[in-house]
């Protein structure tokens, strides 16, 4: 009997240690370590995308994609606009560099502020609203973003084009990949991005690990029983706001680098659509579930594109004589399938919860864990 | 001319209402309501459904806003402070329907609130592991209301009863001097209410708490309540001892005759 109650013991303290985030301490950021090492490789392996600076991109959408679920994941607010901060950042820093000469980290830092500051002022404005008002207005703010940088007032947004041809003096380019070039040295530039990528994405982890965080998810849980027991849940609003802002002007910036200037897509409605799609799909409870929605939405994009583009000898075989390229160029559908399904089955679980549960499943088998 | 106001308050009276009114367009929910709840009482409402009391509750709150009258609380005209300062002052309630970080665990459901109550209703504390801060005392509050047992559980897998306790540990985790109790027993079996019944009463000479509470079963009123105040109709029909409410000629007509002929 005293094995039984060790047995439960030991369970109950691993519930424990899962429930209070002891456990995340470490996985968390071993798992972007690992993401950033292995991304790479595995973009770059010849049977896959056979592409390795397509990481780049990734990475950049990942980021985005973090810094969106603190909005949605975190705080339980849905945002249609949140292109607008990718905006800020990469026209940001792309305007300082090209229009007033400025030095890249200095425009780069004034694109995060400007950023920084109108998140909290659009914050101000729509946090007590309602769930579809809040929708609106985001969507709003981004369409009048997406006006102005349309317009080129002065010059400084270049319209429709946006402002091409963009590099900080530090980064070099030979045949299409990028180099980081300083003190003599020379890497390639997935590792600064990388590097970046890991220490952003661990702030905004540890922002929504703090006890602010807390509050947020308060918040989300319910704002009703949040106010009653005291929670300001209108200035947590407006701070998760600013703060996911001036995280999507980060990737904003990384993608100025990255697309070597600003394009006007930054601020479209779809590229903030997509970003809720991604987010979704990956699933929005988990800090991973974001990532993983990148991950596998311009996987899939990229890589069956490369397939429909491959000459697939199959049609030399007459008994297989399926057209898998004319299927597969509906790749946007069955990704679309799947996020329907995702979002019936459990809205806020995503692949990452379904691949959590199918790892937990797993592990209770193995250790014979009942609930 | 607060100020003379607040000093001419009787120093037992910890919360009041004077003319509390409350309208829904042309629905009168609360008619000129005055209550005086004394320091270290229990104080229970009653009355039939739609007599008002859980509005009662969501105007002193600050849940909604009265349409005219005042509240006070500790002395002070609360009346247009926001609701979310009111916990922080030590004023505290529990909902009649289950209001929970419904995806949450049982003990981060109370720690939550714990933190806030330890450092206010907005900050910005960025560091550290917010879910290992205040474990031990939201596990204390657990233990109380008898779901130590349940930390890990998800609130929303609680059964009914259980997530009745879990409310009540997530007001007495804003640590309230005064505490509002809508309904706590409501859905439970006999057994079940007797224990939430003792609970309180327990809970009660161990916090120093005063106690509002809104009940239905006659029998857990007359016997925990020092006072009752009867609502009808939006309006106090009277505030006395239980015997006193008992025997009360208009008590019985408009409510508990009628309620005993129904059974």
């Amino acid at each position: 009997m005293s094995g039984d109650a060790s047995q439960t013991e030991s369970t109950q303290r691993l519930r424990d240690a899962l429930a209070d985030g002891r456990l995340e301490q470490w996985r968390v950021p071993l798992g972007l370590l690992a993401l950033v090492v292995f991304l790479r490789p595995v973009i770059g392996h010849e049977f896959l995308l056979n592409y390795p600076p397509f990481a780049n991109t990734i990475l950049v959408w990942m980021l985005f994609a973090a810094s969106f679920n603190v909005l949605l994941g975190y705080t339980g607010l849905l945002s249609f606009g949140h292109g607008m901060f990718l905006g800020f950042g990469a026209y940001g820093a792309a305007i300082g560099l090209t229009r007033f000469d400025l030095p890249f980290t200095v425009s780069a830092v004034i694109g995060l502020a400007v950023a920084a500051v109108v998140a909290y002022l659009i914050g101000r404005i729509i946090a007590q609203r309602g769930e579809i008002y809040f929708a609106m207005l985001t969507l709003a703010f981004a369409k009048a973003a997406h006006f102005i940088a349309n317009q080129n007032y002065g010059g400084l947004t270049g319209g429709s084009t946006g402002i091409v041809g963009v590099l900080p003096s530090w980064i070099e380019t030979e045949r299409g990949v990028k180099y980081v070039a300083a003190g003599g040295f020379q890497f390639d530039w997935y590792y600064l991005l990388g590097a970046v990528f890991v220490l952003a994405a661990l702030a905004i982890w540890q922002i929504a690990r703090s006890p602010f965080g807390r509050s947020l998810v308060a918040v989300r849980e319910n704002e009703e029983l949040a106010r009653a027991v005291g929670i300001d849940d209108k200035r947590y609003k407006i701070w998760s706001f600013t703060f996911s802002g001036v995280f999507a002007a980060l990737a904003g910036v990384l993608y100025a680098i990255n697309n070597q200037g600003s394009s006007l897509s930054t601020l479209t409605v779809e590229t903030s659509g997509d970003i809720i799609l991604m987010t979704v799909l990956g699933g929005a409870n988990y800090f991973f579930g974001p990532l993983a929605g990148v991950f596998v939405w311009l996987f899939s994009e990229e890589f069956l594109i490369e397939f429909e583009t491959l000459v697939l000898p199959l049609a030399e075989y007459p008994l297989v004589r399926i057209e898998l390229g004319g299927l597969l160029s509906y790749w946007q559908f069955f990704l679309g399938l799947l996020f329907v399904i995702s979002v019936l089955v459990a809205p806020r679980e995503g692949l990452w919860g379904l691949f959590r549960s199918g790892i937990g499943g797993l592990y209770d088998r193995v250790r014979g864990v009942r609930e | 001319m607060s100020d003379t106001a607040t000093t001419a308050r009787s120093a037992d009276v910890v919360l009041e209402t004077e003319g509390l009114t409350k309208q829904f367009g042309g629905l009168t929910a609360l008619e000129h309501v005055d209550l005086a709840v004394e320091r270290g009482e229990l104080h229970a409402i009653i009355g039939p459904n739609g007599a008002g009391k859980t509005t009662l509750f969501n105007t002193i709150t600050g849940a909604l806003d009265p349409t005219a009258g005042t509240v006070w609380f500790d002395g002070e005209d609360v009346t247009e402070m926001a609701q979310e300062k009111r916990p922080h002052r030590g004023l505290a309630r529990s909902f009649q329907s289950n209001q929970l970080f419904a995806d949450l665990s049982v003990l981060e459901n109370v720690r939550i609130v714990v933190q806030t109550a330890r450092s206010g209703r907005f900050g910005l504390d960025l560091l550290g592991n917010g879910r290992a801060k205040y474990r031990d005392a939201a596990f204390e509050y657990l233990e109380r209301v008898g779901l130590d047992g349940e930390r890990t559980t998800l609130a929303k897998n609680l059964s009914h009863g259980d997530q009745r306790r879990l409310g009540i540990a997530i007001s007495l985790a804003t640590d309230p001097s005064v505490l509002l109790l809508d309904e706590p027993t409501s859905g439970m079996g006999p057994t079940e209410t007797q224990e939430t019944a003792d609970m309180i009463d327990e809970l009660q000479q161990d916090l120093d708490l005063t106690v509002l509470l809104i009940e239905h079963d006659m029998d857990i009123v007359l016997s925990m309540s020092d006072r009752i105040t009867v609502l009808n109709q939006g309006e106090v029909l009277a505030t006395d001892s239980p015997g006193a409410i008992q025997e009360n000629e208009d008590v019985q007509n408009a409510y508990l005759g009628g309620m005993r002929e129904e059974l």
